[in-house]
């Protein structure tokens, strides 16, 4: 067995195969000690078959335990091998022994979904710990688990979460239907995988959303809807989604209505200004001042006095400052990090105003632009509106401000076209809709 | 569900503006416009509640499917012609009139022909959506706007410079004489929201009840006698007669005190560049759905993922059809032939009532040629 195993594997040198002998009986064991848990493995099998060895007893063990499987195929025992399963040999019959060296044993602590109030453990890079995350939130026997393995290269496991009484029969069968047809080199990250899941590569808007948070999901799961969890990554897929869910943080559920509301509100006005903005700064300057009251435009126009080019020029060339920032500020480590926001934002703030490049006016855009950005609580809805407004500016600059309402109206209509697995993404009034709209297919 | 009828009735109330019943009513303001304007609204309001009647008993069916119920293929053929022409050209005239005010009160200097151009564009691309996409993006966009018109209308109601003496001159003088024809037509297309439902009923379900009808007499002659006398009311009986564009001029008139814009007309504008493009979205999808109705192989569905193609190809065509029309006229033809739309269309839907009653008589008496559940439409499609 052992050499069959070794020939399939190259005998790599980060694995350990060998003979064991107590004497009375031999077995043989192979495994990788770097993705095994060592401890079990002694408790479970070195201890039985040395100190406290038995011929009846252990041989009645390997066969009653749940924990050693028999029975599996052998070209599959290379896939076990690599999962960080034990294999054994002991008289003649194979046994396949779980003992996963588990890098996570507690909830992570939440990174990207900050909540003040609210829960603070987030989802782990290990399966089973997030399982056990939502089924502590979702305490319900209707919760439904499937379990998917894609053929390709990571393996990795993907399991489908759905509320068994609540959720959708056609969204199901569609999400099924792409799960089974998965397959592509290495996948990754949870994130890799909403893209293969979602399919067309060139939407505006996402229609899956990644969240860490085992509440967001278990509310999520509760209102019918379904949630793909992926070994390997701590976000977890929810879907179908529609465009208000990214507008809301947990915490607009634990806070008073009145604050949420608000908050809510807050966002939806940012999200619309870091989108037209840039556009509208365009299309006032170079097309319509005398849309605004005199004062205002006397005002903006006496600030771009010194500024030789274009107010597009400006704007590109402002908002290709503050991209580079936010992306170098991101990337770099974090000691590194503050020092180039800083420089950054001085240049930013005052050196490019006062050198003439820019206005003021424009750095106010610029900063107001760069800070609504942030306030979008999803981090792929806030990535998706920061590369539409540069479909804003353009259509500002060839169009004006009419061309900026209707890029607003093409918009509206892009999102109301658009179906989250068979769900409508951008509708009002849904909920009772949704019943009436099935009832009507 | 209803709500989606309601929005139809709301936003041709608001949109009459563009299609150029206040310059009508206006030109006749001493002639007949006032007196019309029970008859109008006895008229639209009677259509409206026969219409949804008669739509409730044919529920999920749009009027192509209901002529095909009743009548052989060519005739159902013709009929449905007749809508695609009426329909599409609706749209064909608020377009060209819209981008033109635009021209006038935006960016002089830029060619008229890029404006209809984009707007063309965006209007493509809406109505070739599927008819659910078009109801939601109906929806949203109303939802948004409204508010800011009534706003605008309220401040107008309530302004200073609202001259009531002028408007109960006008009152009292037009109500004396006998109605005018053309006023008559004019202002019952206020009422006319109930017609989009010749096509959005494939969207209602079968247990919808029309439900707060008697909102559609209030709405529709508050927008009436809004879009009327508001403007009388602000330029004078006189002066009010020399603009075509005379809602934009109205505007114009007011002043917001506090805020980054000053002059009204800029938010007005901005926010009917909005209505007009839904007008058109709309229009044009209802001609587009209509003229496939007329193909053999047509299968109507709601809410088909991928657009095919003949819808890319009906709405290009129409936008030719606009820019050769926008070649060949200007605002004073347009006028002229947006008076003669209002005409025929009040005669086609003063024929399409009584073909809906005879409808309703024959379902009656089982007179159907076809099985009802046979020409329902479906949801998706592939």
């Amino acid at each position: 067995m052992i050499e069959a195993i070794q020939d399939q594997l190259g005998n790599p040198s980060d694995f350990t195969a060998e003979t064991m002998d107590n004497g009375y009986a031999k077995m043989q064991i192979c495994f990788f000690p770097g993705m095994c848990d060592m401890d079990q493995l002694k408790d479970a099998v070195i201890v039985p078959f040395s100190y406290r060895f038995d011929p009846d007893e252990f041989r009645r063990m390997l066969h009653t335990s749940v924990a050693f499987m028999k029975d599996v195929p052998a070209n599959h025992l290379a896939d076990y091998l690599l999962k960080g399963y034990v294999i054994l040999g002991y008289e003649g019959e194979v046994f396949v022994f779980r003992a996963i060296r588990r890098m996570q044993t507690a909830p992570d602590q939440t990174q990207v979904e900050a909540s003040l109030q609210g829960p603070q453990s987030a989802f782990t890079e290990n399966l089973d710990l997030n399982l056990t995350l939502v089924r502590t939130l979702y305490n319900v026997p209707d919760l439904s688990v499937e379990n998917y393995e894609p053929g390709n290269l990571s393996k990795s496991k993907i399991v489908l979460l759905y509320d068994r009484t609540k959720c959708n029969d056609a969204t199901l069968k569609e999400v099924r239907k792409r799960l089974e047809n998965l397959d592509h080199g290495l996948l990754l990250s949870a994130g890799q995988l909403a893209k293969h899941l979602s399919q067309a590569k060139y939407r505006l808007f996402p229609i899956t959303q990644l969240t860490e948070r085992p509440d967001r999901l278990s509310m999520h799961i509760n209102k019918g809807k379904l949630a793909v969890l992926m070994d390997g990554s701590r976000f977890a897929i929810l879907l179908p989604v529609h465009f208000f869910d990214f507008m809301y943080a947990m915490d607009d559920h634990y806070e008073p209505s009145w604050m949420s509301n608000f908050m809510l509100g807050l966002r939806y006005i940012s999200m619309l200004l870091t989108l037209t903005l840039p556009a509208l700064y365009i299309s006032i300057v170079s097309y319509n001042p005398e849309v605004f009251r005199v004062q205002l435009a006397f005002t903006i126009d006496g600030s771009r006095a010194a500024v030789p080019y274009p107010s597009f020029i400006e704007v590109l060339l402002m908002l290709f400052m503050i991209e580079v920032l936010i992306e170098a500020s991101l990337r770099l480590p974090r000691a590194v990090g503050s020092t180039a926001a800083t420089v950054g934002g001085l240049i930013l703030g005052q050196a490019a105003q006062q050198a003439g490049l820019v206005s003021s006016v424009m750095i106010i855009v610029t900063s107001v632009v760069a800070i609504s950005n942030f306030v979008i609580p999803n981090t792929t809805f806030s990535y998706f509106i920061r590369i539409l407004k540069y479909g804003f500016v353009a259509v500002a600059v060839f169009a004006g401000l009419v061309g900026v309402v209707v890029a607003l109206f093409m918009m509206v209509v892009y999102l109301c076209n658009m179906r989250s697995f068979g769900e409508p993404y951008f509708a009002l009034f849904q909920s009772k809709a949704r019943v009436a709209g099935s009832k009507n297919r | 569900m209803i709500r989606y009828y309601y929005y139809h009735i709301f936003y041709v109330g608001m949109m009459n503006i563009m299609v150029l019943v206040p310059y009508v009513l206006i030109s006749h303001r001493f002639d007949g416009a006032v007196s019309s304007f029970p008859l109008a609204i006895a008229c639209g309001t009677l259509y409206s509640f026969v219409t949804s009647s008669v739509f409730q008993r044919f529920p999920g069916l749009g009027l192509p499917e209901i002529y095909k119920l009743f009548f052989p293929v060519w005739l159902a053929n013709c009929l449905n012609i007749i809508g695609v022409v009426i329909w599409s050209s609706a749209g064909i005239i608020v377009l060209f009139s819209y981008s033109n005010t635009i021209g006038i009160f935006f960016d002089p200097e830029a060619s008229s022909y890029l404006n209809l151009g984009i707007m063309a564009i965006a209007s493509l691309w809406a109505a070739t959506r599927s008819s659910r996409s078009v109801q939601f993006a109906h929806e949203v966009l109303l939802v948004v706007s409204s508010p800011i018109v009534l706003w605008i209308l309220s401040k107008a109601l309530f302004s200073d410079w609202l001259d009531w003496d002028a408007i109960r001159l006008v009152a009292g003088a037009g109500i004396r004489k006998p109605p005018s024809m053309a006023c008559f037509f004019a202002a019952s297309f206020v009422f006319s929201g109930h017609m989009n439902i010749t096509l959005f009923n494939r969207l209602h379900p079968p247990d919808l009840k029309f439900r707060f009808r008697w909102m559609i007499p209030i709405v529709g002659t508050f927008f009436l006698l809004v879009s009327f006398f508001v403007p009388i009311g602000f330029h004078g009986t006189q002066a009010v007669g020399n603009y075509l564009y005379v809602w934009s001029v109205t505007t114009d008139s007011l002043m917001m005190k506090y805020g980054f814009i000053q002059r009204v007309l800029y938010l007005f504008l901005l926010l009917y560049t909005f209505l007009s493009l839904l007008f058109v979205m709309n229009t044009w999808h209802t001609g587009m759905e209509f003229l496939k109705a007329c193909f053999k192989r047509y299968k109507p569905l709601t809410d088909e993922v991928n657009v095919p193609a003949v819808n890319w190809w009906i709405c290009s065509f129409w936008v030719v059809v606009t820019f050769v029309y926008a070649y060949y006229t200007n605002d004073l033809l347009n006028r002229v032939v947006a008076e003669m739309w209002l005409i025929t269309h009040f005669i086609v839907e003063s024929i399409l009532v009584f073909m809906l009653l005879a409808f309703w008589y024959m379902k009656k008496k089982g007179r159907m040629r076809r099985s009802e559940a046979s020409l329902a439409p479906q949801g998706g499609g592939s």
